[in-house]
């Protein structure tokens, strides 16, 4: 009987336990935060030296659960060093920090129990801006494939068509020179093709095992190499028959492939995309009929010269003669694409761009020395018979012509480089977000959207697109998978849309949790939230 | 048992001290259809600073709402068109205070006070659902604490920072 009635009793208390819990739960709507009221260093600090001490000073008594700095690289360091004094929290700072901006993370609980959590974000010296990197895996047989294929294309294009051009034009149709021509333009067909193929194994960033498949080849058609691919195969065609054909027929055929050079490499590479196009597009499409006039002229010229031909005299005359505007043309059209691609002499030494643009032009410079040395110490006795210098004439244009094969490698290479132009626009390309709900919508942009200084712009309206007259913009920002609780930033007034965050930082790329919150009036408050990607 | 009786206990002692931290309603329960006297704890000032001035927006649907005065505030009453006509007392009522300003006064952030004002819940309110009251805090520079997040559908106001204090609605009184 005791021990029945012991458990009613404890039924009982049971009972009296559980309602208690549920009245309370109607009263933890009242449950409350500490607040955090002063930090050290200040939040969006820039200090000269890495602090000793960090402090977190709340609104009442606090005890830790998590504090940890997260470091410029996105490595995290837990806290453990710190003394609660009453309402500050002081922190023992790690003493191998580097410069740029930290984030020192806290997660604290109040009487209440209930945790909260913030970010104060500080940079040593400056600000951390992450150097511009692509971070991508190098596939280098797929690498090798695309540069190889490229330069068989360059030799099509300017050994093959030039070949044919200078064959029928300057040579007058003799049959030197013509196998190897015609070897050329072979060469200058498999490249084309190889390179369709290795450009749509780059574009989806497969490996060479998959280019059997046919996705492979109509990515690279719908890549801008598509249509330099049908315009250098028309080139192509065109050569072949000018060799096949004999009398004007065959001129006329030549200069059309001849145009077809020029064609087929102003409508692909960087500078399909620089401004301002027309420009860009026809100081390529001269600089390349330029190069295959001269190049192509190389070839079938030296052939002629060591075979005896009684047409070389007279090529070479008309060559000579011709040449340095051909140059000229070569020089200003290469002057002004380097111009608008580099855009300030300090690119050259920091970009790739740059340097593969030095090396070219040591070589080019190589070059002309060499075709000055032909042209005014070789040319003039060849003509005149000197055996002797017909054979230096010949070793000297065989010479050239190997320095010509070794910048036109070079100059594949620049397919990896993306020029300072583009690098500038990279930088400067913002991350957007674009929050929509019945209430507002916002329109957050970052600039530039990657880790670092920042410059935030908010553009705030209504559900239905109209003006909202907001009293105060914030934006809170956090990172919960690098354990950065949320950080506040007050925007201030552009105009009647538009807000701004000048100088926040953002210190790790990677994706960022946003929360806009808009007072609208002195009771009421938006709230939007979102997610952002930074880049590196 | 003994246990759980322990931990209900503790959790009382807790919510007590918790209360303070939010501005907040004295009382959270109230009929439709009847008078309701608010209280409003300020529990402290914006980040350190001290309190000059506290708001109070009457939501739609509180109608003939009277502000207690109190020494060393001067009390300012916005008023303003209700959204309908509200049966007071079988008055019909389309207009009256909208929002209570008490300001010129200065509470310290390491001091607490209490706001009163009486108003009358009128029966057009949802039973069962919370009513929010937004509240503002004003202090100098600019500075405010601002109680007015109201939670969205599926949140609670745990799970925000600065919550509108609010009043649970309960059914009319039917021996009034």
């Amino acid at each position: 009987m005791p021990l029945v009635l012991s458990q009613r009793l404890v039924r009982l208390v049971g009972l009296a336990a559980l309602a208690l819990i549920g009245l309370l739960a109607q009263i933890a709507v009242a449950w409350a935060h500490a607040s955090l009221i002063s930090t050290d260093p200040r939040d969006g600090a820039v200090v000269a030296a890495a602090p000793s001490t960090y402090s977190l000073t709340f609104s009442e008594p606090v005890s830790p659960l998590s504090l940890k700095l997260v470091r410029p690289d996105g490595a995290s360091t837990p806290l453990d060093r710190f003394e609660v004094k009453d309402r500050t929290v002081e922190i023992a700072a790690p003493a191998d920090l580097a410069q740029g901006t930290h984030v020192l993370s806290w997660r604290v609980t109040s009487a209440d129990g209930h945790p909260v959590g913030g970010s104060v974000v500080f940079s040593i010296g400056a600000a951390t801006a992450v150097p511009l990197s692509t971070g991508e895996q190098i596939d280098w047989v797929v690498r090798a494939g695309v540069l190889s294929s490229k330069l068989a294309l360059y030799l099509g294009l300017f050994v093959g068509i030039g070949g044919a051009f200078a064959s029928r034009w300057l040579l007058g149709g003799v049959r030197t020179g013509r196998r190897a021509v015609a070897a050329a333009l072979g060469v200058g067909l498999l490249g084309i093709f190889l390179s369709l193929g290795f450009q749509g194994l780059d574009a989806l960033d497969e490996r060479l095992t998959r280019i059997n498949e046919f996705a492979v080849w109509s990515t690279a058609m719908a890549t801008s190499l598509g249509r330099t691919a049908a315009i250098a195969i028309m080139g192509f065609t065109l050569a072949a028959a000018a060799l096949l054909a004999r009398g004007w027929t065959s001129r006329i055929s030549s200069l059309a492939a001849l145009l077809c050079v020029g064609a087929a490499l102003s409508l692909s590479g960087h500078v399909a995309t620089a401004e301002p196009q027309w420009l860009m597009r026809t100081a390529v499409f001269l600089h390349a009929i330029a190069i295959a006039y001269w190049v192509g002229a190389l070839v079938p010229l030296g052939l002629a010269l060591k075979r005896g031909d009684p047409a070389a005299a007279a090529a070479l005359r008309r060559f000579s003669a011709t040449i340095p505007y051909v140059v000229l043309v070569l020089v200003a059209a290469g002057v002004v694409l380097a111009v608008v691609q580099v855009r300030e002499p300090g690119a050259l030494v920091g970009t790739a761009y740059g340097n593969v643009l030095i090396v070219k032009l040591l070589l080019v410079a190589g070059l002309f020395l060499l075709a000055a040395f032909n042209r005014w110490h070789l040319t003039v006795p060849a003509l005149a018979g000197g055996a002797t210098a017909t054979y230096r004439l010949i070793r000297s244009i065989a010479a050239e012509t190997v320095i010509v094969l070794l910048i036109l490698t070079v100059a594949a290479c620049w397919r990896f480089t993306p020029p300072p132009r583009t690098l500038a626009a990279m930088a400067a390309r913002p991350a957007t977000e674009h929050i929509h709900t019945d209430r507002a919508m916002a329109l957050i942009e970052v600039l530039p959207g990657r880790a670092g200084p920042v410059d935030i712009s908010i553009n705030i309206l209504t559900g239905e697109y109209a003006a909202l007259d907001a009293k105060e913009v914030t934006l809170v920002l956090s990172k919960p998978d690098s354990g950065i609780e949320p950080f506040r930033r007050a925007a201030v007034r552009d105009d009647e849309t538009n807000w701004r965050i000048d100088q926040a930082a953002l210190p790790l790329p990677g994706t960022w949790h946003v929360r806009v919150e808009i007072l609208v009036s002195d009771f009421e408050k938006v709230r939007l939230d979102g997610e952002i990607g930074i880049e590196p | 048992m003994l246990k759980k009786l322990m931990t209900a206990t503790a959790m009382i002692a807790v919510s007590a001290t918790a209360a303070f931290a939010h501005a907040s309603l004295e009382t959270t329960e109230a009929p439709v259809g009847s008078a309701y006297k608010a209280v409003i704890r300020v529990p402290h000032g914006c980040e350190g600073k001290p309190t000059i001035a506290v708001r109070v927006q009457i939501p739609e649907g509180v109608i003939a709402a009277k502000p207690m005065p109190k020494p060393g505030w001067t009390v300012e009453k916005v008023k303003g068109p209700y959204e309908k006509s509200y049966d007071y007392h079988g008055t019909p009522t389309t207009e009256g205070v909208k929002e209570i300003v008490w300001k010129g006064g200065n509470l310290a952030d390491d001091e607490y006070d209490e706001f009163v004002f009486r108003a009358f819940l009128t029966d057009s309110l949802p039973v069962g659902k919370l009513l929010h009251v937004p509240v503002v805090q004003e202090c100098p520079d600019g500075a405010a604490e601002r109680w007015i997040e109201i939670p969205a559908e599926g949140q609670s106001g745990d799970d925000l920072e600065y919550p509108a204090p609010a009043i649970r609605l309960l059914e009319k009184k039917s021996d009034h």
